[in-house]
């Protein structure tokens, strides 16, 4: 018996693991930015909700509050930015914008125009955290785990971005091929 | 575009209507419309054998060439 997998399977599959990780990233953005919001204001027993990285984040908070703020506030623009990648990749699928028969579309073009403005800020912000850990080990700070910060792989991210502006010039290109085709008589 | 389509011409020289040519030759009427008004990108030689056959004409009838201003 030969099973064959269609386009639609794929892309139901690909639905549902997109809810799976949405709501992950959702739970993880607000996460962490209540923490740092009760952490900042409210009590700085906060910080010991951050999953693994309480330890490092309770040394940060104990040594200097501005550097504090400056990774907690990274890592939840990390974690919002993730989390409405996921939310526009929900969309596309809600909307039912995405047409096998016609796959080229303006809709499509922006869609991944926005995921590769996203994957870039992301990328930067990652970098930009990076840096920053490093900096702060130069200083004689302990040295932070960046995978357990949320933080990690920038240049992952960078990569990304880069890989999908190069598939937005080839939707481009689709667009007028799809076009062309649909004006042959 | 510089390639003008003279099927309007043909079809009234034939005193063919736009339905029975869509009919004869096999095409929608929106295409034909599309082929008609100029809007067509390209033509496949079917098309082009099928109108000819119907019309009784050659494609040079169909087709007109003429440089942009």
């Amino acid at each position: 018996m030969e099973f064959k997998i269609t386009t639609n399977q794929i892309l139901k599959v690909l639905q549902f693991l997109s809810w799976i990780i949405f709501i992950g990233l959702c739970i993880e953005a607000g996460a962490i930015a209540i923490n740092t919001f009760i952490s900042l204001f409210i009590s700085p027993n906060g910080i010991n909700y951050f999953w693994e990285g309480s330890d490092y984040l309770s040394s940060l908070y104990d040594y200097d509050y501005g550097h504090f703020l400056a990774i907690t506030l990274t890592m939840t623009i990390v974690a919002v930015l993730k989390a409405l990648m996921f939310y526009f990749i929900l969309k596309l699928f809600l909307d039912k914008k995405l047409n096998i028969f016609k796959p080229f579309s303006l809709d499509l073009r922006r869609f991944i125009l926005n995921l590769s403005y996203f994957a870039l800020v992301i990328g930067l912000f990652s970098y930009f955290g990076f840096k920053y850990s490093l900096w702060l080990t130069k200083q004689g700070f302990e040295k932070a785990d960046l995978q357990i910060l949320h933080i990690a792989g920038a240049d992952v991210w960078l990569f990304m971005a880069v890989i999908l502006f190069v598939i937005v010039q080839i939707v481009k290109r689709g667009i007028e091929i799809q076009n062309e085709n649909e004006l042959t008589i | 575009m510089s390639i003008i389509v003279n099927l309007d011409v043909m079809m009234a020289k034939r005193k063919m209507s736009l339905n029975a040519l869509s009919d004869k030759v096999g095409l929608t009427l929106s295409n034909l419309s599309i082929l008609k008004t100029g809007k067509a990108k390209a033509i496949r030689f079917t098309t082009l054998e099928a109108i000819c056959e119907v019309l009784e004409c050659q494609p040079g009838d169909i087709l007109e060439y003429s440089k942009d201003k």
